[in-house]
């Protein structure tokens, strides 16, 4: 089964023609540098923070193996997901096709690890020699006790949203409502999707749903257990976190299911509170809505008020803001909460709607991010001179080369940033940031210029 | 040993592309364009970066699906002539991946087709590498590279000055390996320098990827080997290679250009840097520094300080071929155990020898097999195994992400050596 691009809800779009609007529909040139991902990429960004079941990648070294175990995605039990597995494919497998050393390591995985699904992603290598990845797979789970997976993922089908899809699309036809468990809904009862536990950002929110009695079935899928997943059909609302990359699967999910869902962020005080008022209006309970609003004013002020001293030393910095995703629009309010102004933003891997949403939380004097290639974001900070940078962990090291304080937002940080206290955690480290000393040290003139010696 | 099991767990290998893509980042001036799918590019920069904490410039041809269909060839035309005007890149340097390679593109007459349509595209050097994703590691795709670079570079005429190097200060051509840190490579320019020769280091990372604070915007390699640098090794008075990777390239150059080639296939341990060495004072006709007796010195001494610590060593070792051929004959030299020596691929293992059979494997294997070693030296993915079986772990090889400073490591030479075993020890505690 490959996944119908069109199905997938991404040719109707019509294409952006705003400057710097993420190029949904538009192809990457080849060799113009865009410094994208791919469909593979998008796939396993989802589906592998799933933490008790095995990820099996079907294809050479390069997919697997540069890349195992290198997303922040925690979990609070099982590592299995983060064990790098993969077939490996050789050049005689190339010549004499995959399919069964596919089949004997997914046995031999099921044996060694005993994990509670298999996911299998095809890749480009695997899908041009034509291996049948889902015949495989069904004839494996013949002989297994547990469901294996096929994801259909190659490369070449198109950058990481379309993976995304994909992999929303599986979760949908093949985790979701099939456990053997009861069917009806829990009360009060949320997944929250797109939310991927990247340094343990959601146990940062969890303890504010279970103040105000939510229960989180699953998060979709961070910190995710493969059973509470199958139960996802239990909840009584979806919450899209990350946008948009798995709308598909809410809309399905909501006809399917009549589960409704909302959209939603966790990263700053005002989105936070935003997010937790609007679950409580969508779960339709008055009592519920009336404690949130006690509550979210009651973290609000608390969280203002720890956070006072850091937005007095940041108050009326000039940042540039360079992201994707939901981040794109929620770090706007998040530096504006912090006294910090935008002098540009830009976003890759976003939607439309995010993308607009950025535009108009932002000030109009600030511009758009054009070029979204390394050259492009560091011409825009030789240019702005920003007092912080902001943004994903792939411009960092370059940005570090303009001796410009930087904050990564993205998958590769240490710390969680979700919540109220992920907003307090945000603003020590963004504090800590943009006053090191090294700043200083890395823009003093060396040898110092005659004349300057004695001063 | 037969292979007994059909995947590979928590592999240890990386991409040959990867490879590809750390040689081109030691040549000045040069484009990598990767022919491939877009999350290829965007991995190897990740993987890349994350071990050097650098940026890594590194393009695409951005395959889709279409072709798929109808092949990457005009891709890869479009690529090229798209980077060369958008970025004006003194020299372009493509790898392929297994998907290219899978449906067959043929860069070479894609190159000859894209230049008779674009005559002004004439001198821009382009330096094709086979490196399918399919075949090899790190280490064969880097070694396929660095050849291709030499044929590709070393006959390409300079056009601009033909500026003749005087030779008072002989040259020496220099190949290290991908084994060698950007700290290695430095050590190596020193000692050949203390010598009296001038290195022309090919590709030379110590000067590219050593983290320092002034870089461009680009997306072109800054620092590295030049251009004309490649024309040099010509009067180059010998070549050395280091690590065995680099033996084909070696004899490349001692057959184009008649100068004789050594190839070193570590540089680790007392006897080993005793010979080159050696070999150094040999050619260069002048006697050995006082500076590297010192450093001969003070390793003799901590031999005999730690030798019961070393002797007590018992090492599970899982690395890409020459870096683990290197460390472990080493540390073997000390008097250390090896329990496990685990190759990332096949290249060279039957070629060297170490006291116990040096295996292919992952780090899965390495996980099953290094119970009762005292210490685990793999890359910092091998932190899941190491921490499984309680055993400490010395980084070493690529990727490292969890330790610093491991691109700025020096541990070839005398004094690298000692610093190694330092290392070693202290990882022990």
């Amino acid at each position: 089964m490959f996944t119908n691009l069109t199905k997938l809800d991404l040719k109707d779009k019509q294409c952006m023609s705003d400057a710097g609007a993420p190029k949904l529909c538009m192809k990457a040139l080849p060799g113009e540098g865009a410094e994208r991902s791919c469909a593979y990429d998008g796939a396993r960004v989802v589906l592998m923070p799933i933490t008790d079941v095995a990820h099996l990648v079907h294809g050479p070294i390069a997919c697997a193996g540069n890349s195992w175990d290198n997303r922040g995605a925690r979990s609070s039990g099982s590592q299995l997901y983060r064990r790098g597995l993969t077939t490996d494919i050789m050049e005689n497998d190339v010549i004499y096709g995959g399919e069964i050393k596919l089949k004997e390591s997914i046995l031999e995985i099921a044996a060694r690890h005993e994990p509670k699904a298999i996911f299998v992603y095809a890749t480009c290598v695997s899908s041009l020699i034509g291996d049948d990845v889902d015949k495989v797979c069904r004839e494996a789970e013949a002989e297994l006790t547990i469901p294996v997976i096929a994801v259909n993922c190659p490369g070449f089908l198109g950058d990481k949203n379309i993976g995304n899809r994909i992999a929303g699309e599986v979760l949908f036809e093949r985790v979701i409502g099939t456990g053997d468990g009861p069917d009806e809904k829990i009360p009060l009862s949320i997944n929250l999707i797109g939310e991927y536990n990247i340094a343990g950002d959601l146990w940062g929110v969890i303890p504010d749903l279970k103040n105000l009695g939510i229960t989180l079935q699953t998060a979709i899928t961070g910190d995710a257990k493969f059973d509470d997943l199958r139960s996802a059909h239990r909840a009584s609302l979806n919450v899209l976190i990350c946008s948009k990359s798995l709308t598909n699967l809410v809309r399905k999910m909501e006809i399917c299911y009549g589960i409704p869902f909302i959209e939603g962020s966790f990263y700053g005080i005002h989105d936070t509170s935003e997010t937790l008022i609007h679950i409580a209006k969508a779960l339709n309970d008055l009592d519920l809505l009336e404690r949130t609003l006690v509550y979210v004013q009651k973290r609000e002020d608390e969280t203002r008020k720890t956070i006072a001293g850091y937005r007095k030393l940041l108050e009326n910095k000039q940042a540039i803001l360079f992201t994707g995703g939901v981040k794109t629009w929620s770090m706007v309010s998040t530096l504006a909460e912090l006294g910090i102004n935008i002098l540009a933003g830009g976003t890759q891997n976003s939607t439309p709607e995010d993308f607009h949403r950025m535009k108009e939380l932002m000030d109009p004097s600030a511009q758009i991010i054009e070029d979204t290639s390394s050259a492009g974001f560091l011409k825009i900070i030789a240019e702005k001179k920003p007092d912080l940078i902001v943004a994903g962990g792939k411009t960092k090291y370059l940005a570090h080369k303009t001796r410009t304080p930087f904050l990564d937002i993205n998958h590769g940080r240490k710390l969680p940033y979700a919540g109220y206290q992920g907003m307090v955690t945000f603003a020590e480290t963004l504090t800590r940031t943009v006053l090191s000393p090294v700043w200083g040290l890395l823009k003093q003139e060396f040898p110092p210029k005659e004349g300057e010696q004695d001063d | 040993m037969t292979k007994t099991r059909h995947y590979e767990g928590n592999p240890q290998k990386n991409s040959s592309a990867l490879g590809a893509t750390l040689a081109y980042l030691g040549v000045n001036g040069l484009l990598a364009l990767l022919h491939g799918s877009q999350g290829c590019s965007s991995f190897i920069r990740l993987q890349l970066s994350r071990h050097y904490k650098e940026p890594i410039p590194l393009n695409s041809t951005a395959l889709l699906e279409d072709s798929v269909i109808f092949g990457g060839w005009e891709h890869l035309k479009k690529g090229i002539a798209v980077a060369a005007d958008k970025y004006k890149p003194q020299i372009i340097g493509v790898m392929s991946t297994g998907l290219t390679e899978t449906f067959g593109d043929d860069m070479v007459s894609a190159l000859s087709s894209l230049r008779s349509e674009r005559p002004d595209l004439n001198d821009l050097p382009v330096v094709l590498a086979s490196t399918p994703d399919y075949i090899g590691s790190m280490q064969e795709g880097y070694q396929r590279t660095v050849e291709a670079l030499i044929t590709t570079l070393a006959g390409h005429p300079t056009k601009r000055f033909e500026q003749d190097y005087s030779e008072e200060v002989p040259s020496i051509a220099l190949l290290p390996g991908c084994h060698l840190t950007p700290g290695d490579v430095d050590e190596l320019k020193e000692i050949v320098m203390e010598f009296g020769f001038r290195p022309i280091t090919i590709p030379d990372l110590s000067i590219s990827l050593d983290g320092h604070a002034e870089l461009e915007a680009a997306p072109v390699v800054q620092g590295g080997t030049l251009l004309e640098d490649f024309q040099r090794l010509a009067k180059s008075k010998a070549c050395l290679s280091f690590g065995l990777s680099m033996k084909d390239a070696g004899e490349i150059v001692k057959q184009t250009y008649e100068i004789p080639h050594f190839n070193f296939p570590s540089l680790t341990g007392l006897e080993v840097t005793d010979t080159f060495v050696l070999t150094l004072a040999k050619i260069s006709g002048k006697p050995i520094p006082a500076k590297l007796l010192r450093q001969r010195s003070r390793l003799l001494d901590t031999l005999a300080d730690f030798h019961d610590q070393l002797g007590g060593l018992k090492i599970a070792i899982a690395l890409e071929m020459d870096l683990m051929y290197s460390l472990a004959s080493c540390l073997v030299e000390v008097g250390a155990d090896l329990s496990v020596a685990l190759a990332a691929s096949q290249a060279g293992i039957h070629k060297l020898s170490l006291p116990i059979p040096i295996e292919v494997g992952d780090l899965e294997t390495l996980e099953e097999r290094a119970g009762q070693s005292t210490l685990i030296i793999a890359n910092s993915n091998g932190r899941q195994a190491a921490g499984l079986l309680k055993i400490p772990h010395l980084r070493a090889g690529l990727p490292v992400f969890d330790r610093v400073g491991y691109p700025q490591k020096c541990w070839i030479s005398y004094e690298g050596t000692q610093q190694f075993l330092f290392d070693t020890l202290n990882a022990v505690g």
